[in-house]
């Protein structure tokens, strides 16, 4: 069944098989808005495959992948997307094979390079909303500065060891410049010493497709102007103002 | 005054008595949250988020008696 079908069915107030368990939470209304829906996941890496699995499976329509790396055998600790198989494959495409076996009724465009200043705007542009699943600082702060331009939602995530911090910037509210902003800034953060398990990315990248979805249907509340932080190793969850 | 810190991640490191990161500092009054920073012995630099008393703050913001701070260093992966 394409998504055309599925969105006909859902105006009819009929629920699609594969959509009937998220219909309690998000209505029908809901997932119609989100098969209706056009997201950016910026990175297919250890949060990306796992937002990309559950943005397919809970019925976004259309998602551009955007990530020029291919897996290599240290991603295969935490990558959703990195299989032994998949070594050696471009990123985005490999998720967009992956989509197409877990729901046909999602349009995917896999971009196969890394977004920079130049194409920025081009891929961006006409998102409903933006995923930061990057994994270095000075590309968060580039996805970032596009999105708040562009005027388009963008939802945060980074990870470290057993840490991580979630977060949906507004166009109009703090950036990520709030997060990251020290004039001795460094590309890397804490990974670099602690690594990321295999546990860590799937829990932020959780949260943070719930927040996309949170923003498509307008359902709850989304964590702006603030940012959620977790240490796992303390138990810590933490609501943080960045106001 | 006393000042209560609860040190994130890596900064843990920087207070062995305090495994869970959570300790009082006696500072003279007047100080600023660099002081606090540097009588900690934790490099500025590893520093990217302070919280004081909830409210995201500069590296130059005065304290006073009971201030809770948290520092938090950069999470950059993906």
């Amino acid at each position: 069944m394409a998504r055309e079908d599925s969105v006909a069915l859902l105006a009819k107030g009929e629920i699609p098989k594969r959509y009937q368990r998220n219909i309690g939470t998000i209505g029908v209304d809901g997932q119609k808005r989100l098969l209706e829906s056009h997201v950016a996941v910026v990175g297919a890496g250890g949060l990306g495959g796992n937002i990309i699995e559950l943005l397919a499976r809970q019925g976004v329509g259309f998602m551009r992948i955007i990530d020029g790396d291919s897996f290599a055998p240290v991603n295969l600790n935490r990558q959703l997307l990195a299989t032994e198989r998949t070594i050696g494959m471009n990123k985005a495409a490999v998720a967009a094979d992956r989509v197409a076996q877990v729901n046909s009724d999602v349009q995917v465009h896999a971009v196969p390079v890394m977004l920079n200043e130049k194409n920025a705007v081009e891929l961006l542009s006409g998102m409903d909303v933006v995923v930061d699943a990057l994994d270095s600082i000075d590309n968060r702060l580039l996805l970032c500065s596009m999105a708040q331009e562009l005027r388009i939602p963008l939802v945060h995530a980074a990870i470290a060891g057993f840490t991580g911090q979630i977060g949906t910037i507004l166009p109009t509210g703090p950036g990520l410049d709030k997060i990251y902003g020290k004039a001795n800034c460094p590309d890397r953060g804490i990974e670099a010493v602690l690594g990321n398990p295999a546990t860590t990315p799937a829990l932020a990248a959780a949260i943070q497709a719930q927040e996309v979805v949170k923003l498509l249907t307008g359902i709850g509340e989304t964590i702006n102007h603030r940012l959620l932080y977790f240490d796992t190793e303390l138990n810590i969850y933490e609501l943080l103002n960045l106001e | 005054m006393q000042i209560e810190v609860r040190l994130f991640a890596t900064l843990r490191g920087y207070a062995q008595s305090a495994p869970r990161g959570v300790l009082t500092i006696d500072m003279p009054e007047g100080g600023t949250t660099a002081d606090l920073i540097a009588k900690l012995g934790i490099n500025a630099d590893e520093v990217h988020l302070l919280m004081v008393n909830g409210l995201n703050s500069p590296l130059s913001q005065a304290l006073a008696e009971g201030d809770r701070v948290g520092l938090f260093p950069p999470v950059g992966g993906g």
